[in-house]
């Protein structure tokens, strides 16, 4: 479970977000929702540790009964996805994912790995480089890269948005299926109804800028 | 103005005189005698071995070094290195001298400290038989450089902004700061950085100034012996010393390939590297914090040392300050102020040309061609100064130049032009063209959009560019002594010849002249290039 409570968020004194409360269940897939410069990616930023020190943000985030303030972002065990796959351009996709494994013996961080290709269905593409790969096929890997650290839940900040219409239905899909059946909470960003997942939470970001808090 | 008549200044100045240079390297090659007599040469092996140690001794240390102070400093290393890039490896040398021989200050305070003796120490000595003195002078010089080059590519717009969304993601799988910093960002950095290295590299193992001055003596270093038989009177030796610098050059070559092929061999095998799970993360210590601090405090203290000494007339030893005091050695430098005026002129002349040449070319040449200059600068950097100041003096004795202010002109407008291309390229070139489609809107002609719009905006990298140009210049040595025949003496070779004699005041004077002038063309260029909205 991820809870958030009392969330603020602002940059220069302008009040962004202020007493969001919200509670993601695992397996759920939570929608925020909001104009460009609502401030619903530097809520991802803040749940995910490292929020831009323009920034200011206050309110207690709790993820499976373990207050998260304070930690660092690689100790939150939060997966993030981004527009961008962000895949290593410097290591292969092999490596990419052998990355993300946490420790344990050699061998079965190799059989995690391959795991993950065959769900990627990108069986032998172990020592390719990133960019001979197609967008659809990086998005996928990097999904895949996500899960393979073991995250407690994750942050999809408009991880659909630089995929053509064409793909955007099947890696939707594809996303939202692999995140179920790992049963982990999840919240989604977009300025877009169509990526949330059919009958999800829909959160809606109040537009701060024509002053609706006055 | 006609399209191809802009790229002459750059093409006469720069490419042709480059490319001549090389080729005229190219009879040496069949010349067997000399080879011969190279190898005759008794302290030949010695030597190569000493220049290979320094070379890449020096080499591996900065670049480790220079990893530890990106990682653990944080400072804007790019406008920080500027100064200390800007002061010629010469006068650094020299400063060493101050601090490490055997009446340097190092063994003055520890004579004081712990042995209380009143001899000079002997195992210290500046002119070491392994070259360390060398090592560290190249060492103290290389890494600013190093840094500055991964500092300027961190600092760019688009990278930085993709890299930092790569610690973001490396970071949300668990990757602490050092983890990510060797797997994510530094295997991301290295490949840019090769070419660099490579100069650092050649640089190292081929310098000859600073190698006269605190390079070992028996036998020296390989470029220091080829540098004796090039300045010799007898054609044979001067054979001897050109059939060094090829063979200099081959091997330094050799050695650039083999580990080329190793790193692309290896480059297979370091799959554990990245998937080893997050190195235990221990947060910087305070001392490598430090590092950079004490970088720029040492050239400070170098600095301070060539004043005191400057001033300095008997200063027996042990003790940590002199005696008497005296403006001798000032007087005598500006007593000779030939040497001096050359210099400055030299070097305003050569840089004024060097950037109007670049400006010339950039402004009015398709950004397509500009691989092929990247390539000449990118040549005239890594190229050894030998290799180049022999293919040039070469030029100048075909031309029946040698010995003229023209050949002077030319050997140092040469190096500069290159310095002042890399430095303008990135930002001329990165110029938004929607202010000029701007201006053409205003009804604003091309001259007055340049003169009141485009090189204002500019002015910060043009003011930049030209005080780089002007250092390098300044800090010419081994092509400027050729073309020069012994006709003229600039600042360097001035410092080179003092600093094998006694008259330590003289020494220092020219040392700290020879730091002081890149030093005021920064100060002046960052007052003349700043933003008028700066205070």
């Amino acid at each position: 479970m991820l809870e958030l409570h009392n969330i603020d968020l602002s940059v220069g004194g302008r009040r962004l977000i202020s007493g969001l409360s919200l509670n993601v269940a695992p397996g759920e897939i939570v929608t925020v929702m909001g104009e460009s410069g609502s401030g619903k990616s530097s809520l991802l930023s803040y749940i995910g540790g490292d929020l831009d020190p323009a920034f200011t943000g206050r309110g207690i985030i709790k993820l499976n009964e373990t207050m998260l303030n304070g930690l660092a972002p690689e100790r939150r065990h939060i997966a993030r996805l981004f527009q961008d796959d962000l895949l290593f351009p410097h290591m292969t996709i092999g490596e990419n994912l052998l990355f993300a494994v946490p420790k344990m013996p050699q061998n079965q961080r190799r059989d995690m790995m391959h795991t993950a290709l065959r769900r990627a269905e990108l069986e032998g593409f172990e020592t390719r480089a990133p960019h001979t790969l197609s967008g659809g096929q990086r998005a996928r890997i990097s999904l895949m890269r996500a899960l393979l650290s073991k995250p407690a839940a994750i942050l999809l900040d408009e991880p659909f948005n630089k995929l053509d219409q064409t793909l955007r239905q099947s890696i939707r899909d594809y996303v939202f299926s692999h995140i179920r059946a790992r049963d982990i909470p999840a919240l989604l960003v977009t300025h877009d109804a169509a990526d949330a997942p059919p009958g999800g939470r829909i959160i809606t970001l109040p537009d701060m800028k024509r002053g609706s808090d006055a | 103005m006609s399209r191809a008549f802009t790229s002459l200044p750059l093409l006469i100045l720069f490419v042709l005189p480059l490319g001549a240079s090389v080729v005229l390297m190219a009879p040496l090659f069949f010349d067997a005698l000399a080879f011969q007599a190279l190898l005759a040469h008794p302290q030949f092996w010695g030597a190569l071995r000493l220049s290979l140690a320094t070379g890449i001794a020096s080499t591996l240390v900065s670049l480790i070094l220079a990893i530890v102070i990106i990682a653990n400093t944080r400072r804007d290393l790019v406008r920080d290195s500027g100064p200390l890039l800007a002061i010629p490896h010469l006068a650094f040398a020299i400063g060493l001298l101050f601090v490490i021989p055997p009446t340097g200050v190092v063994a003055r305070l520890f004579e004081m400290l712990v042995t209380g003796g009143d001899q000079p120490p002997q195992w210290i000595a500046a002119q070491d038989p392994y070259g360390i003195s060398l090592t560290l002078a190249l060492i103290l010089k290389e890494v600013p450089f190093l840094v500055w080059a991964m500092a300027g590519l961190l600092d760019r717009d688009d990278l930085r902004r993709v890299l930092q969304a790569h610690v973001c993601v490396a970071k949300s799988l668990g990757h602490g700061s050092r983890s990510t910093w060797f797997k994510v960002l530094l295997p991301q950095l290295l490949p840019s950085i090769i070419w660099p290295l490579v100069a650092v590299f050649t640089y190292g193992t081929t310098v000859v100034d600073m190698a006269l001055v605190t390079g070992p003596t028996q036998p020296p270093t390989l470029a220091t012996v080829i540098w004796r038989d090039l300045n010799d009177g007898e054609a044979v030796m001067n054979a001897r010393g050109a059939a060094g610098v090829v063979v200099l050059s081959f091997v330094i070559l050799c050695l650039l390939l083999v580990v080329g092929l190793l790193l692309r061999l290896g480059r297979s095998r370091i799959h554990g590297f990245y998937s080893r799970y997050p190195t235990p993360e221990n947060s910087p210590t305070a001392i490598l914090r430090q590092i950079w601090g004490l970088w720029r405090l040492s050239y400070l203290v170098i600095g301070v040392l060539l004043l005191l000494q400057s001033f300095s007339g008997q200063w027996p030893f042990p003790n940590l300050l002199a005696t008497h005091f005296t403006i001798a050695g000032w007087q005598q430098l500006f007593g000779n102020f030939a040497p001096l005026l050359t210099t400055l002129c030299h070097a305003a002349l050569a840089s004024l040309a060097a950037m109007i040449a670049c400006v010339a070319w950039l402004e009015w040449q398709r950004p397509a061609r500009d691989h092929f200059v990247l390539l000449a600068c990118g040549m005239a950097l890594c190229l050894p100064s030998l290799v180049i100041g022999l293919g040039q003096y070469r030029l100048f004795l075909l031309l029946g130049l040698t010995g003229t202010q023209l050949a002077l002109f030319l050997a140092h407008v040469l190096p500069v032009t290159a310095y002042v291309f890399i430095m303008l390229h990135g930002p001329y070139r990165a110029f938004d063209q929607r202010w000029s489609a701007t201006a053409s809107g205003l009804m604003v002609n091309r001259q007055r959009f340049l003169r009141e719009v485009k090189w204002p905006m500019l002015k910060a990298s043009l003011w930049a560019a030209a005080s780089i140009g002007f250092a390098v210049a300044v800090a010419q040595y081994v092509p400027v002594q050729l073309a020069a025949s012994g006709r003229h003496a600039t600042l360097a070779m001035e410092a080179v010849t003092l600093s094998s004699g006694g008259n330590r005041a003289l020494i220092a004077a020219s040392a700290l002249a020879l730091m002081v002038l890149p030093l005021a063309g920064f100060a002046v260029a960052a007052r003349l290039g700043r933003s008028r909205w700066s205070v």
